[in-house]
């Protein structure tokens, strides 16, 4: 298999004027060289083969839309060599662009006022593709997913897990050899989330494409990626598979029920019931963090039900954020 | 990959055009308020110009006709501004907003592809006003119609045209720098009213901006000389086919200078 994505110690940073406060402090900003450098991404270097779907992971800020930014070809490194494809995708931003395919969640590429087929159309010429390309990939979708009611409609009149669709489809359309996701199922229903990641699972293992993923929602990861990166403050923190990183963090869940009657009076009996988790409790909800190598998130609701009068449950996966700041004060090897 | 040509960005702006057209008409109130709309600006533009004559009956040696002549000719150079490049309007806020990121992907030239979005069909409304005030006017003064004389005619309305077109492409970039460059945009807007009026009744100074700095002069005074004072033209008019491709191909440049360093919002 060929590396289809090499960077190698890429860094961007950008100048930032510094701001004062105050309108007295705006009106010396006009006229002010106070510059700081800020150092968005920092000395980043991965290898992506062809084929693999990689979950970027990171919070707000850490520096993964500017590394997309960088991969797409929009940004120039202010540091390090990126190739995708063999390309250097800033100098030759066109050339790039036929060889990828972008979605960004919250903001649809497609004509606006168009029906979904007349885009589809108009991408075909743009992207130059042929007959039997464009027939064979419009059979596919067909097969995937059920795209008669999208084509006939505006995109500006479909719901936001229709246009989600639409543009990974779009996206897809030109055959490339890579896709960037950017949060695609932000906003989404459960069920459209679901959907949206059967859709980009079978679209990677016809097409072979490599994906990008960059995500908040450790259910896209779970249910796409094998290999996971995250960064944070614009330095690389993990690079490595994802069982590798469940095996440090993925047993924790946290469970969280409400109870009638005295809150703080509950979360200190079952606080004495289970010393080995951590049980905190706002006005509302009663947190528990259970290790599930010690015991089953289920095992503990039915022991708490015995005891308690349980009138509503949660059960959180433990977030991105979470993993990124466990990582940060632990580290991971 | 196969070159990209003419020929190839004709065909997909043509289909972009159809399909906008399509959905536009499907908007059939819209459509048809905005075209009274435009029905009525060109006459209130026409009033106010008429009822200056019956008070001026010429104005520094133009006559009334010449005048119309005049106003005909920058009616008809400002339609390809507004009807292919009115999404210049819109790219502060694409700008501003994060969105104009997503021009950045497609295969194809960027300039082109944002322009291509917005076809805005107002515009003929305002040519088919302008041309038929150019055609009374060119009657009424006793012009000939001789195939030289047309192909004049529409070499220098391009001329015109490519001029504004310019204007607007540079005030509408300046948004890749500056948080609220409508105000330029609306500046330029606003100087191109002085575009039907002969340069010559402004004083030096406004002469030399409104040919050199914001050559507005070039829109319809110095292309219509060569039509209407056959005797008097100034080296200027010669030029003004070289100027206006220049001032293009400039505009141009900097609007992609402008795109090309942009690097979106966060997201």
């Amino acid at each position: 298999m060929s590396q289809i994505i090499q960077i190698k110690n890429i860094t961007k940073e950008f100048k930032v004027l510094n701001r004062r406060e105050g309108l007295k402090g705006s009106l010396k900003d006009l006229f002010s060289r106070d510059y700081k450098i800020v150092r968005a991404v920092d000395n980043i270097s991965m290898n992506v083969e062809q084929g693999e779907i990689v979950g970027y992971l990171g919070s707000n800020g850490a520096g993964k839309s500017t590394t997309i930014k960088m991969m797409t070809g929009v940004l120039e490194p202010t540091s390090g060599e990126i190739l995708i494809d063999g390309n250097i995708p800033y100098k030759n931003r066109a050339k790039n662009a036929q060889e990828i395919g972008v979605v960004f969640g919250q903001r649809s590429q497609l004509w606006w006022a168009l029906p979904l087929i007349e885009s589809f159309k108009i991408l075909k010429d743009i992207y130059q593709i042929s007959d039997s390309d464009y027939d064979s990939i419009m059979s596919l979708y067909q097969s995937l997913v059920d795209i008669e009611p999208l084509l006939h409609k505006p995109v500006r009149q479909m719901s936001l897990g229709q246009r989600t669709l639409s543009d990974i489809l779009a996206a897809f359309l030109h055959n490339p050899k890579i896709v960037f996701l950017d949060e695609p199922t932000i906003g989404l229903d459960v069920s459209m989330k679901s959907k949206i990641r059967t859709l980009i699972h079978a679209l990677n293992k016809e097409k072979n494409t490599t994906v990008i993923l960059t995500t908040h929602d450790m259910g896209d990861v779970d249910a796409l990626c094998r290999r996971i990166v995250i960064i944070d403050k614009g330095k690389m923190l993990y690079d490595n598979d994802i069982a590798h990183l469940k095996g440090f963090f993925g047993s924790y869940r946290t469970l969280k029920i409400r109870t009638d009657g005295d809150i703080s009076e509950h979360s200190e009996q079952i606080r004495k019931k289970f010393p080995e988790f951590k049980v905190s409790a706002d006005e509302e909800w009663i947190s528990v963090l259970v290790d599930e190598e010690k015991e089953k998130v289920i095992d503990v609701l039915s022991t708490l039900q015995k005891t308690h009068k349980i009138r509503d449950m949660q059960l959180e996966e433990i977030s991105t954020e979470d993993v990124v700041k466990k990582i940060y004060e632990e580290g991971v090897s | 990959m196969k070159s990209k040509g003419f020929r190839f960005y004709f065909r997909i702006y043509c289909k972009i055009l159809a399909q906008d057209l399509k959905s536009k008409m499907s908007y059939r109130a819209d459509f048809i308020i905005s075209t009274i709309g435009m029905i009525f600006t060109n006459i209130a533009g026409f009033v106010s110009f008429w009822i200056l004559f019956r008070n001026f009956p010429s104005i520094n040696g133009w006559t009334y006709y010449e005048m119309l002549f005049l106003y005909g000719f920058s009616l008809i150079s400002l339609t390809p501004v507004q009807c292919f490049f009115d999404n210049n309007w819109s790219l502060r806020i694409y700008v501003y907003s994060g969105d104009f990121i997503k021009y950045c992907f497609r295969p194809i030239n960027l300039f082109f592809y944002y322009q291509s979005e917005v076809f805005d069909i107002k515009g003929l409304g305002q040519l088919a006003f302008g041309i038929g005030t150019l055609i009374y006017a060119w009657v009424k003064i006793g012009l000939a119609f001789t195939p030289l004389m047309i192909l004049k005619m529409i070499v220098f309305l391009l001329t015109a045209s490519l001029i504004m077109i310019s204007m607007q492409n540079a005030a509408a970039a300046t948004c890749f720098w500056i948080q609220n460059s409508f105000y330029v945009l609306d500046l330029v807007f606003r100087f191109k009213d002085y575009a039907k009026y002969p340069i010559t009744i402004f004083n030096r100074l406004f002469r030399f901006v409104f040919t050199f700095v914001m050559p507005i002069a070039f829109i319809a005074y110095y292309p219509s000389l060569v039509i209407l004072r056959p005797d008097e033209i100034p080296i200027l008019s010669w030029i003004s086919p070289l100027v206006g491709c220049l001032f293009f191909f400039l505009s141009y440049k900097f609007w992609m200078y402008g795109a090309m360093k942009y690097s979106g919002t966060g997201s």
